[in-house]
Protein backbone atom coordinates (compact mmCIF):
# COMPACT_ATOMS: atom_id res chain seq x y z
CA UNK A 1 0.00 0.00 0.00
CA UNK A 2 2.84 2.44 1.05
CA UNK A 3 4.16 1.86 -2.31
CA UNK A 4 1.22 3.01 -3.98
CA UNK A 5 0.36 5.80 -2.17
CA UNK A 6 4.13 6.79 -2.16
CA UNK A 7 4.21 8.10 -5.77
CA UNK A 8 0.67 10.07 -5.19
CA UNK A 9 2.45 11.91 -2.16
CA UNK A 10 4.98 12.76 -4.71
CA UNK A 11 3.01 13.98 -7.46
CA UNK A 12 1.11 16.21 -4.96
CA UNK A 13 4.21 17.53 -3.48
CA UNK A 14 5.10 18.87 -7.27
CA UNK A 15 1.89 20.28 -8.28
CA UNK A 16 2.47 22.22 -4.79
CA UNK A 17 6.11 23.02 -5.58
CA UNK A 18 5.41 24.05 -8.91
CA UNK A 19 2.41 26.26 -7.62
CA UNK A 20 4.45 28.02 -5.09
CA UNK A 21 7.29 28.49 -7.28
CA UNK A 22 4.57 30.97 -9.26
CA UNK A 23 4.73 33.71 -6.33
CA UNK A 24 7.78 33.95 -6.94
CA UNK A 25 6.88 35.86 -10.34
CA UNK A 26 3.66 38.54 -8.54
CA UNK A 27 5.11 41.19 -10.15
CA UNK A 28 4.78 40.19 -13.84
CA UNK A 29 1.78 38.38 -12.63
CA UNK A 30 0.09 41.54 -11.93
CA UNK A 31 1.67 43.17 -15.11
CA UNK A 32 -0.26 40.34 -16.96
CA UNK A 33 -3.22 40.49 -15.51
CA UNK A 34 -3.72 44.10 -16.53
CA UNK A 35 -2.66 43.45 -19.81
CA UNK A 36 -5.42 40.57 -20.04
CA UNK A 37 -7.57 43.43 -18.80
CA UNK A 38 -6.98 45.97 -21.31
CA UNK A 39 -7.11 43.48 -23.99
CA UNK A 40 -10.86 42.34 -22.59
CA UNK A 41 -11.37 45.67 -22.16
CA UNK A 42 -10.46 46.85 -26.08
CA UNK A 43 -12.41 44.12 -27.63
CA UNK A 44 -15.39 44.79 -25.10
CA UNK A 45 -15.47 47.90 -27.58
CA UNK A 46 -15.26 46.43 -30.33
CA UNK A 47 -18.29 43.90 -30.08
CA UNK A 48 -20.41 47.01 -28.22
CA UNK A 49 -20.00 48.87 -31.15
CA UNK A 50 -20.16 46.00 -33.80
CA UNK A 51 -23.69 44.79 -32.06
CA UNK A 52 -24.90 48.87 -32.48
CA UNK A 53 -25.87 47.27 -36.03
CA UNK A 54 -27.52 43.93 -35.13
CA UNK A 55 -28.72 42.50 -31.82
CA UNK A 56 -27.62 38.89 -32.48
CA UNK A 57 -25.86 37.08 -34.27
CA UNK A 58 -24.66 33.62 -34.52
CA UNK A 59 -26.99 33.32 -31.48
CA UNK A 60 -24.75 35.87 -29.28
CA UNK A 61 -25.85 38.82 -28.21
CA UNK A 62 -23.52 41.55 -26.91
CA UNK A 63 -24.16 40.24 -23.36
CA UNK A 64 -22.84 36.91 -24.42
CA UNK A 65 -19.90 38.58 -26.35
CA UNK A 66 -18.70 40.61 -23.69
CA UNK A 67 -18.74 37.37 -21.34
CA UNK A 68 -16.95 35.53 -24.32
CA UNK A 69 -14.45 38.26 -24.64
CA UNK A 70 -13.88 37.98 -20.91
CA UNK A 71 -13.44 34.38 -20.23
CA UNK A 72 -11.70 33.95 -23.19
CA UNK A 73 -9.06 36.22 -22.01
CA UNK A 74 -8.93 34.59 -18.69
CA UNK A 75 -8.40 31.57 -20.00
CA UNK A 76 -4.92 32.31 -21.66
CA UNK A 77 -2.97 31.37 -18.25
CA UNK A 78 -4.48 28.30 -17.29
CA UNK A 79 -4.61 26.79 -20.10
CA UNK A 80 -0.75 28.65 -20.68
CA UNK A 81 -1.47 28.37 -24.59
CA UNK A 82 1.27 31.31 -25.86
CA UNK A 83 4.79 29.18 -26.05
CA UNK A 84 5.58 27.08 -23.34
CA UNK A 85 8.95 25.11 -23.69
CA UNK A 86 9.92 23.85 -20.17
CA UNK A 87 10.62 20.76 -21.22
CA UNK A 88 12.47 21.72 -24.53
CA UNK A 89 14.98 23.64 -22.49
CA UNK A 90 15.44 20.72 -20.04
CA UNK A 91 16.38 18.57 -24.16
CA UNK A 92 18.54 21.13 -24.66
CA UNK A 93 20.30 21.24 -21.25
CA UNK A 94 20.88 17.69 -20.57
CA UNK A 95 18.97 17.84 -17.62
CA UNK A 96 15.99 15.24 -18.88
CA UNK A 97 18.51 12.47 -18.49
CA UNK A 98 17.87 13.16 -14.54
CA UNK A 99 13.61 14.05 -15.07
CA UNK A 100 13.44 10.76 -16.84
CA UNK A 101 15.52 8.66 -14.53
CA UNK A 102 13.53 9.11 -11.26
CA UNK A 103 10.85 7.20 -9.84
CA UNK A 104 8.06 8.45 -10.91
CA UNK A 105 6.02 8.67 -14.23
CA UNK A 106 7.87 11.26 -16.93
CA UNK A 107 4.30 12.25 -18.09
CA UNK A 108 2.70 12.19 -14.18
CA UNK A 109 6.48 14.43 -13.10
CA UNK A 110 5.41 17.15 -15.69
CA UNK A 111 1.17 16.70 -15.29
CA UNK A 112 1.30 17.31 -11.87
CA UNK A 113 3.72 20.30 -11.95
CA UNK A 114 1.80 21.91 -14.60
CA UNK A 115 -1.82 21.18 -12.74
CA UNK A 116 -0.03 23.66 -9.65
CA UNK A 117 1.37 26.25 -12.14
CA UNK A 118 -2.95 25.59 -13.46
CA UNK A 119 -4.34 26.15 -9.78
CA UNK A 120 -2.55 29.17 -8.92
CA UNK A 121 -3.16 31.15 -12.81
CA UNK A 122 -6.68 30.00 -12.22
CA UNK A 123 -6.84 31.77 -8.51
CA UNK A 124 -4.43 34.78 -10.04
CA UNK A 125 -5.16 35.12 -13.27
CA UNK A 126 -8.49 33.83 -14.17
CA UNK A 127 -10.47 34.78 -11.20
CA UNK A 128 -9.46 38.39 -10.92
CA UNK A 129 -9.90 38.91 -14.82
CA UNK A 130 -13.87 37.28 -14.33
CA UNK A 131 -13.87 40.00 -11.72
CA UNK A 132 -13.01 42.93 -14.08
CA UNK A 133 -15.48 42.02 -16.74
CA UNK A 134 -17.80 41.55 -13.98
CA UNK A 135 -17.53 45.20 -12.60
CA UNK A 136 -16.92 46.87 -16.00
CA UNK A 137 -18.83 45.28 -18.31
CA UNK A 138 -21.44 43.37 -15.70
CA UNK A 139 -20.76 40.26 -17.43
CA UNK A 140 -23.03 37.60 -17.12
CA UNK A 141 -22.20 34.54 -14.62
CA UNK A 142 -23.71 31.10 -14.80
CA UNK A 143 -26.08 29.32 -11.94
CA UNK A 144 -25.21 26.67 -10.05
CA UNK A 145 -24.65 23.53 -12.77
CA UNK A 146 -22.96 26.30 -14.68
CA UNK A 147 -20.16 26.50 -12.57
CA UNK A 148 -19.86 23.10 -12.07
CA UNK A 149 -19.85 22.03 -15.40
CA UNK A 150 -17.49 24.87 -16.36
CA UNK A 151 -15.11 24.13 -13.81
CA UNK A 152 -14.83 19.86 -15.57
CA UNK A 153 -14.39 21.64 -18.93
CA UNK A 154 -11.51 23.76 -17.49
CA UNK A 155 -9.56 21.11 -15.98
CA UNK A 156 -10.32 18.93 -19.23
CA UNK A 157 -9.18 21.91 -21.30
CA UNK A 158 -5.75 22.61 -18.83
CA UNK A 159 -5.68 18.00 -19.67
CA UNK A 160 -5.64 18.33 -23.17
CA UNK A 161 -3.72 21.76 -24.07
CA UNK A 162 -0.72 20.14 -21.43
CA UNK A 163 -0.96 17.24 -23.62
CA UNK A 164 -0.58 19.10 -26.81
CA UNK A 165 2.35 21.17 -25.27
CA UNK A 166 3.83 18.25 -24.49
CA UNK A 167 4.02 16.84 -27.33
CA UNK A 168 5.28 20.03 -28.98
CA UNK A 169 7.98 20.40 -26.37
CA UNK A 170 8.80 16.49 -27.06
CA UNK A 171 9.95 17.48 -30.80
CA UNK A 172 12.73 19.02 -29.27
CA UNK A 173 14.30 15.65 -29.30
CA UNK A 174 14.81 15.68 -33.11
CA UNK A 175 15.02 19.60 -33.26
CA UNK A 176 17.50 21.81 -32.23
CA UNK A 177 15.34 24.68 -32.19
CA UNK A 178 11.69 24.07 -31.44
CA UNK A 179 10.32 28.02 -31.47
CA UNK A 180 8.88 27.57 -34.91
CA UNK A 181 6.94 24.28 -34.30
CA UNK A 182 5.76 26.42 -31.25
CA UNK A 183 4.67 29.49 -33.61
CA UNK A 184 2.45 26.96 -35.66
CA UNK A 185 0.74 25.55 -32.41
CA UNK A 186 0.24 28.79 -31.21
CA UNK A 187 -1.88 30.25 -34.65
CA UNK A 188 -3.54 27.25 -34.82
CA UNK A 189 -4.61 27.52 -31.52
CA UNK A 190 -5.25 31.14 -31.83
CA UNK A 191 -7.29 30.17 -35.44
CA UNK A 192 -9.01 27.32 -34.13
CA UNK A 193 -9.81 27.60 -30.73
CA UNK A 194 -12.10 30.23 -30.49
CA UNK A 195 -9.74 32.62 -29.15
CA UNK A 196 -9.52 34.94 -32.02
CA UNK A 197 -13.55 35.11 -32.74
CA UNK A 198 -15.96 32.48 -31.35
CA UNK A 199 -15.84 29.27 -33.84
CA UNK A 200 -19.40 29.62 -34.75
CA UNK A 201 -18.44 33.02 -36.43
CA UNK A 202 -15.93 31.09 -38.43
CA UNK A 203 -16.69 30.58 -42.27
CA UNK A 204 -18.51 27.40 -42.57
CA UNK A 205 -15.28 25.08 -43.76
CA UNK A 206 -13.21 26.51 -41.01
CA UNK A 207 -16.23 26.04 -38.36
CA UNK A 208 -16.25 22.50 -39.40
CA UNK A 209 -12.59 21.98 -38.74
CA UNK A 210 -12.81 23.13 -35.89
CA UNK A 211 -15.25 21.47 -34.21
CA UNK A 212 -13.45 18.28 -35.65
CA UNK A 213 -9.80 19.28 -34.13
CA UNK A 214 -8.79 19.14 -30.46
CA UNK A 215 -8.44 23.11 -30.21
CA UNK A 216 -11.73 23.83 -29.43
CA UNK A 217 -11.31 21.84 -25.94
CA UNK A 218 -9.31 24.50 -24.76
CA UNK A 219 -11.19 27.66 -24.98
CA UNK A 220 -14.25 27.36 -26.99
CA UNK A 221 -15.78 24.24 -24.87
CA UNK A 222 -15.09 25.78 -21.35
CA UNK A 223 -16.54 29.58 -23.17
CA UNK A 224 -19.59 27.07 -24.48
CA UNK A 225 -20.00 25.93 -20.66
CA UNK A 226 -19.91 29.09 -18.79
CA UNK A 227 -22.33 30.81 -21.50
CA UNK A 228 -24.63 27.99 -20.44
CA UNK A 229 -25.09 27.72 -24.15
CA UNK A 230 -24.98 24.04 -24.10
CA UNK A 231 -27.12 22.35 -21.27
CA UNK A 232 -27.72 18.72 -20.38
CA UNK A 233 -26.97 15.88 -22.70
CA UNK A 234 -25.44 18.84 -25.03
CA UNK A 235 -22.89 19.97 -22.16
CA UNK A 236 -22.05 16.38 -21.33
CA UNK A 237 -21.36 16.07 -24.84
CA UNK A 238 -18.61 18.40 -25.37
CA UNK A 239 -17.07 17.38 -22.01
CA UNK A 240 -17.06 13.97 -23.29
CA UNK A 241 -15.17 15.21 -26.42
CA UNK A 242 -12.56 16.94 -24.78
CA UNK A 243 -12.09 13.52 -22.81
CA UNK A 244 -12.18 11.92 -25.62
CA UNK A 245 -9.43 14.09 -26.86
CA UNK A 246 -7.08 14.11 -23.48
CA UNK A 247 -7.25 10.08 -24.29
CA UNK A 248 -6.32 10.28 -27.80
CA UNK A 249 -3.66 13.10 -27.09
CA UNK A 250 -2.40 11.13 -24.10
CA UNK A 251 -1.98 8.26 -25.71
CA UNK A 252 -0.07 10.36 -28.51
CA UNK A 253 2.33 11.65 -26.13
CA UNK A 254 3.21 7.96 -25.01
CA UNK A 255 4.03 7.31 -28.15
CA UNK A 256 6.21 10.40 -29.22
CA UNK A 257 7.90 9.97 -25.44
CA UNK A 258 8.75 6.21 -25.91
CA UNK A 259 9.98 7.65 -29.36
CA UNK A 260 12.07 10.26 -28.19
CA UNK A 261 13.23 7.93 -25.64
CA UNK A 262 14.99 6.16 -28.38
CA UNK A 263 16.13 8.71 -29.75
CA UNK A 264 18.10 10.12 -26.72
CA UNK A 265 21.72 10.10 -26.75
CA UNK A 266 23.13 11.24 -23.74
CA UNK A 267 26.62 12.91 -24.33
CA UNK A 268 29.25 11.77 -21.33
CA UNK A 269 30.11 14.56 -19.13
CA UNK B 1 32.41 56.68 -35.24
CA UNK B 2 29.34 58.23 -34.51
CA UNK B 3 26.46 56.49 -33.26
CA UNK B 4 24.29 55.71 -36.15
CA UNK B 5 27.13 54.11 -37.69
CA UNK B 6 28.68 52.49 -35.00
CA UNK B 7 24.35 51.41 -33.94
CA UNK B 8 24.52 49.77 -37.94
CA UNK B 9 27.76 47.92 -37.85
CA UNK B 10 26.61 46.17 -34.43
CA UNK B 11 23.63 45.25 -35.60
CA UNK B 12 24.66 44.18 -38.99
CA UNK B 13 26.99 41.99 -37.00
CA UNK B 14 23.64 40.40 -35.27
CA UNK B 15 22.19 40.16 -38.60
CA UNK B 16 24.73 38.01 -39.88
CA UNK B 17 24.28 36.05 -36.62
CA UNK B 18 20.60 35.39 -36.27
CA UNK B 19 21.14 34.29 -40.07
CA UNK B 20 23.78 31.56 -38.90
CA UNK B 21 20.66 28.64 -38.69
CA UNK B 22 18.56 29.46 -42.23
CA UNK B 23 15.71 27.00 -41.95
CA UNK B 24 14.79 28.13 -38.01
CA UNK B 25 15.43 31.75 -38.87
CA UNK B 26 13.31 31.51 -42.03
CA UNK B 27 10.39 29.00 -39.82
CA UNK B 28 10.57 32.10 -37.34
CA UNK B 29 9.97 34.73 -39.73
CA UNK B 30 6.90 33.10 -41.61
CA UNK B 31 5.37 31.69 -38.02
CA UNK B 32 5.63 35.25 -36.58
CA UNK B 33 3.98 36.20 -40.22
CA UNK B 34 1.22 34.02 -39.47
CA UNK B 35 0.30 34.20 -36.02
CA UNK B 36 -0.44 38.21 -36.77
CA UNK B 37 -1.70 37.57 -39.89
CA UNK B 38 -4.48 35.69 -37.36
CA UNK B 39 -5.26 38.40 -35.93
CA UNK B 40 -6.10 40.25 -39.40
CA UNK B 41 -8.41 37.04 -40.56
CA UNK B 42 -9.96 37.76 -36.75
CA UNK B 43 -10.92 41.19 -38.00
CA UNK B 44 -12.35 40.30 -41.67
CA UNK B 45 -14.60 37.49 -40.07
CA UNK B 46 -15.82 39.82 -37.77
CA UNK B 47 -16.98 41.81 -40.40
CA UNK B 48 -17.91 39.13 -42.15
CA UNK B 49 -20.87 39.33 -39.81
CA UNK B 50 -21.03 42.31 -39.30
CA UNK B 51 -19.88 44.35 -42.02
CA UNK B 52 -19.77 47.76 -40.53
CA UNK B 53 -18.10 49.21 -37.30
CA UNK B 54 -19.23 52.23 -35.84
CA UNK B 55 -19.29 53.84 -39.60
CA UNK B 56 -16.23 52.12 -40.53
CA UNK B 57 -15.85 49.73 -43.45
CA UNK B 58 -13.47 46.85 -43.51
CA UNK B 59 -10.98 48.11 -45.66
CA UNK B 60 -11.28 51.00 -43.76
CA UNK B 61 -10.09 49.09 -40.37
CA UNK B 62 -7.44 46.84 -42.12
CA UNK B 63 -5.59 50.28 -43.19
CA UNK B 64 -5.57 51.36 -39.66
CA UNK B 65 -4.37 47.77 -38.67
CA UNK B 66 -1.96 48.28 -41.24
CA UNK B 67 -0.41 51.23 -39.81
CA UNK B 68 -0.88 50.02 -36.13
CA UNK B 69 1.41 46.46 -36.78
CA UNK B 70 4.03 48.14 -39.06
CA UNK B 71 4.62 50.39 -36.32
CA UNK B 72 5.06 47.64 -33.88
CA UNK B 73 6.67 45.71 -36.26
CA UNK B 74 9.25 48.02 -37.02
CA UNK B 75 9.24 49.02 -33.41
CA UNK B 76 10.11 45.78 -31.95
CA UNK B 77 12.26 45.02 -34.28
CA UNK B 78 14.58 48.04 -33.71
CA UNK B 79 13.55 48.22 -30.23
CA UNK B 80 14.25 44.65 -28.80
CA UNK B 81 17.63 46.27 -26.89
CA UNK B 82 15.22 47.65 -24.58
CA UNK B 83 12.91 45.00 -24.20
CA UNK B 84 15.83 43.02 -22.35
CA UNK B 85 17.33 45.74 -20.43
CA UNK B 86 15.92 44.42 -17.30
CA UNK B 87 18.40 41.27 -17.94
CA UNK B 88 20.87 43.37 -18.74
CA UNK B 89 20.52 45.31 -14.94
CA UNK B 90 20.29 42.35 -13.16
CA UNK B 91 22.84 40.51 -14.29
CA UNK B 92 25.15 43.40 -13.94
CA UNK B 93 25.76 43.28 -17.85
CA UNK B 94 24.86 47.32 -17.41
CA UNK B 95 27.56 48.59 -15.83
CA UNK B 96 29.56 47.16 -18.28
CA UNK B 97 28.03 49.70 -20.93
CA UNK B 98 28.41 52.49 -18.94
CA UNK B 99 32.28 52.17 -18.44
CA UNK B 100 32.19 52.14 -22.27
CA UNK B 101 32.70 55.53 -24.28
CA UNK B 102 29.81 55.14 -26.04
CA UNK B 103 25.88 56.67 -26.02
CA UNK B 104 24.45 53.75 -23.74
CA UNK B 105 21.00 54.42 -25.63
CA UNK B 106 22.63 53.13 -28.86
CA UNK B 107 24.25 50.36 -27.09
CA UNK B 108 21.02 49.17 -25.65
CA UNK B 109 19.24 49.61 -28.77
CA UNK B 110 21.91 48.03 -30.18
CA UNK B 111 22.31 44.75 -27.54
CA UNK B 112 19.33 43.18 -29.52
CA UNK B 113 17.76 43.07 -33.18
CA UNK B 114 15.07 40.53 -33.38
CA UNK B 115 15.32 40.20 -37.47
CA UNK B 116 12.39 37.03 -36.72
CA UNK B 117 9.94 39.54 -36.10
CA UNK B 118 9.87 40.74 -39.66
CA UNK B 119 7.28 38.55 -40.11
CA UNK B 120 5.10 40.67 -38.01
CA UNK B 121 6.45 43.29 -40.00
CA UNK B 122 5.83 41.74 -43.44
CA UNK B 123 2.65 40.93 -42.03
CA UNK B 124 1.71 44.61 -41.15
CA UNK B 125 2.83 45.69 -44.84
CA UNK B 126 0.48 43.53 -46.65
CA UNK B 127 -2.29 44.22 -44.72
CA UNK B 128 -1.83 47.83 -45.64
CA UNK B 129 -1.62 47.20 -48.86
CA UNK B 130 -4.87 45.33 -48.73
CA UNK B 131 -6.76 48.23 -46.45
CA UNK B 132 -5.21 50.76 -48.98
CA UNK B 133 -6.83 48.73 -52.29
CA UNK B 134 -10.30 48.24 -50.86
CA UNK B 135 -10.69 51.34 -49.13
CA UNK B 136 -11.35 54.67 -51.14
CA UNK B 137 -8.25 56.75 -50.52
CA UNK B 138 -8.11 60.06 -51.44
CA UNK B 139 -4.53 60.07 -53.26
CA UNK B 140 -2.18 63.03 -53.42
CA UNK B 141 1.38 63.84 -52.16
CA UNK B 142 -0.38 65.25 -49.47
CA UNK B 143 -2.40 61.88 -48.83
CA UNK B 144 1.01 59.84 -48.84
CA UNK B 145 2.85 61.85 -46.68
CA UNK B 146 0.42 62.00 -44.17
CA UNK B 147 0.46 58.21 -44.65
CA UNK B 148 4.30 58.01 -43.74
CA UNK B 149 3.95 60.38 -41.06
CA UNK B 150 1.73 58.62 -39.44
CA UNK B 151 4.03 54.91 -39.74
CA UNK B 152 7.04 56.85 -38.46
CA UNK B 153 5.35 58.95 -35.93
CA UNK B 154 3.49 55.60 -34.38
CA UNK B 155 6.68 53.62 -34.62
CA UNK B 156 8.10 56.45 -32.55
CA UNK B 157 5.34 56.13 -30.22
CA UNK B 158 6.09 52.28 -29.41
CA UNK B 159 9.86 52.79 -29.53
CA UNK B 160 9.49 55.57 -26.81
CA UNK B 161 7.05 52.89 -24.54
CA UNK B 162 9.78 50.56 -25.04
CA UNK B 163 12.33 53.17 -23.58
CA UNK B 164 10.16 54.18 -20.72
CA UNK B 165 9.65 50.37 -20.14
CA UNK B 166 13.34 49.98 -19.77
CA UNK B 167 13.83 53.08 -17.73
CA UNK B 168 11.68 51.27 -14.95
CA UNK B 169 13.50 48.75 -14.81
CA UNK B 170 16.66 50.39 -13.21
CA UNK B 171 14.19 50.76 -10.40
CA UNK B 172 12.45 47.48 -10.33
CA UNK B 173 15.10 44.97 -12.03
CA UNK B 174 12.51 42.97 -13.35
CA UNK B 175 10.80 43.34 -16.63
CA UNK B 176 7.75 45.46 -15.16
CA UNK B 177 6.15 44.15 -18.45
CA UNK B 178 3.53 46.80 -17.83
CA UNK B 179 4.71 48.55 -21.45
CA UNK B 180 3.14 45.29 -23.07
CA UNK B 181 -0.22 47.26 -22.05
CA UNK B 182 0.94 50.36 -24.61
CA UNK B 183 2.77 48.29 -27.25
CA UNK B 184 0.76 45.10 -27.58
CA UNK B 185 -2.76 46.68 -25.88
CA UNK B 186 -2.12 49.91 -27.61
CA UNK B 187 -1.72 47.74 -31.27
CA UNK B 188 -4.90 46.40 -31.07
CA UNK B 189 -6.90 49.33 -29.01
CA UNK B 190 -5.13 51.40 -32.71
CA UNK B 191 -6.31 48.87 -34.45
CA UNK B 192 -9.99 49.95 -34.36
CA UNK B 193 -11.18 53.73 -34.67
CA UNK B 194 -10.80 55.54 -31.03
CA UNK B 195 -14.43 57.26 -31.44
CA UNK B 196 -15.93 53.13 -30.18
CA UNK B 197 -13.66 53.30 -27.12
CA UNK B 198 -14.83 55.49 -23.54
CA UNK B 199 -13.50 58.96 -23.66
CA UNK B 200 -11.05 58.33 -20.94
CA UNK B 201 -9.83 55.47 -22.56
CA UNK B 202 -9.59 57.83 -25.59
CA UNK B 203 -7.63 60.73 -23.54
CA UNK B 204 -4.83 58.46 -22.09
CA UNK B 205 -4.43 57.68 -26.10
CA UNK B 206 -4.36 61.12 -26.89
CA UNK B 207 -2.83 62.98 -24.54
CA UNK B 208 -0.63 60.28 -22.80
CA UNK B 209 0.70 58.11 -25.62
CA UNK B 210 -0.37 60.03 -28.45
CA UNK B 211 -1.12 57.07 -30.85
CA UNK B 212 -4.57 58.30 -31.83
CA UNK B 213 -2.83 61.24 -33.03
CA UNK B 214 -0.16 59.24 -34.62
CA UNK B 215 -2.71 56.69 -36.41
CA UNK B 216 -6.22 57.45 -36.12
CA UNK B 217 -6.59 61.14 -36.86
CA UNK B 218 -4.09 60.65 -39.58
CA UNK B 219 -6.57 57.92 -41.24
CA UNK B 220 -9.39 59.93 -41.01
CA UNK B 221 -7.32 62.57 -44.03
CA UNK B 222 -6.12 59.46 -45.82
CA UNK B 223 -9.42 58.23 -45.83
CA UNK B 224 -11.67 61.46 -46.54
CA UNK B 225 -13.51 60.41 -43.15
CA UNK B 226 -15.38 62.84 -40.85
CA UNK B 227 -14.15 63.05 -37.43
CA UNK B 228 -16.89 61.59 -35.84
CA UNK B 229 -16.27 63.33 -32.20
CA UNK B 230 -16.30 66.79 -34.29
CA UNK B 231 -12.42 67.37 -33.18
CA UNK B 232 -10.69 70.00 -35.36
CA UNK B 233 -9.12 68.91 -38.84
CA UNK B 234 -5.72 70.16 -38.07
CA UNK B 235 -5.43 66.63 -35.47
CA UNK B 236 -5.04 65.05 -38.61
CA UNK B 237 -1.06 66.97 -38.85
CA UNK B 238 -0.01 66.80 -35.38
CA UNK B 239 1.28 63.44 -35.15
CA UNK B 240 4.37 64.15 -35.97
CA UNK B 241 5.12 66.87 -33.58
CA UNK B 242 3.14 64.97 -30.49
CA UNK B 243 5.34 61.85 -31.01
CA UNK B 244 8.63 63.55 -31.36
CA UNK B 245 7.48 65.14 -27.96
CA UNK B 246 6.52 62.05 -26.25
CA UNK B 247 10.20 60.78 -27.58
CA UNK B 248 11.91 63.80 -26.32
CA UNK B 249 10.00 63.20 -22.59
CA UNK B 250 11.32 59.29 -23.05
CA UNK B 251 14.97 60.23 -23.70
CA UNK B 252 14.50 62.77 -20.82
CA UNK B 253 13.40 59.45 -18.68
CA UNK B 254 16.01 57.28 -19.91
CA UNK B 255 18.70 59.27 -19.07
CA UNK B 256 17.14 60.74 -15.66
CA UNK B 257 17.10 56.66 -15.30
CA UNK B 258 20.49 56.64 -15.73
CA UNK B 259 21.45 59.19 -13.68
CA UNK B 260 20.01 57.36 -10.48
CA UNK B 261 21.10 53.86 -11.92
CA UNK B 262 22.09 52.01 -8.78
CA UNK B 263 24.09 48.42 -9.64
CA UNK B 264 22.40 45.49 -8.48
CA UNK B 265 26.25 44.49 -7.61
CA UNK B 266 26.38 40.97 -9.29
Amino acid sequence: MAALTQPLHAYLALSRASYRRQRAYGAANIAGLLTNGFFGVVRSFVFIALYRARPVAEGYDLMDALTYVWISQSLIMPVYMWGWQEIALTVRTGDVVTDLSRPLNYFGYWLSRDLGRALYHILFRMAPTILLGLLIFHIELPGGTGWLLFSVGLLLAIVVSFCMRFIVNLSAFWLSDIRGVNGMMMLTINLLSGFIVPVEFLPSWLRAAAELLPFASIIHVPVQLFLGRAAGLEALGLIGGQLAWAAVLGAGAAVTLRAAWRKLVIQGG
Amino acid sequence: MDSLSLYLRLVSARIRGQMQYRVSFVLDVLSNFLITFVDLIGILVLFATFHDLAGWRVGEVVVLYGVVGLALGIATTVGAGFDEAATLVRLGEFDRLLTRPLPVFVQVMASDFQLRRLGRTLQAAVALGIGLAWADVAWSAASVGVLLAAVVGTTLVFLTVLVIGATLCFWTVETSEVQNIFTYGGSELGSFPVHIYSPWLRLVFVYAVPLALTSYYPALYVLRKPDPLGGPSWLSFVGPLASAAFFILGLAAWGYGIRHYRSTGS
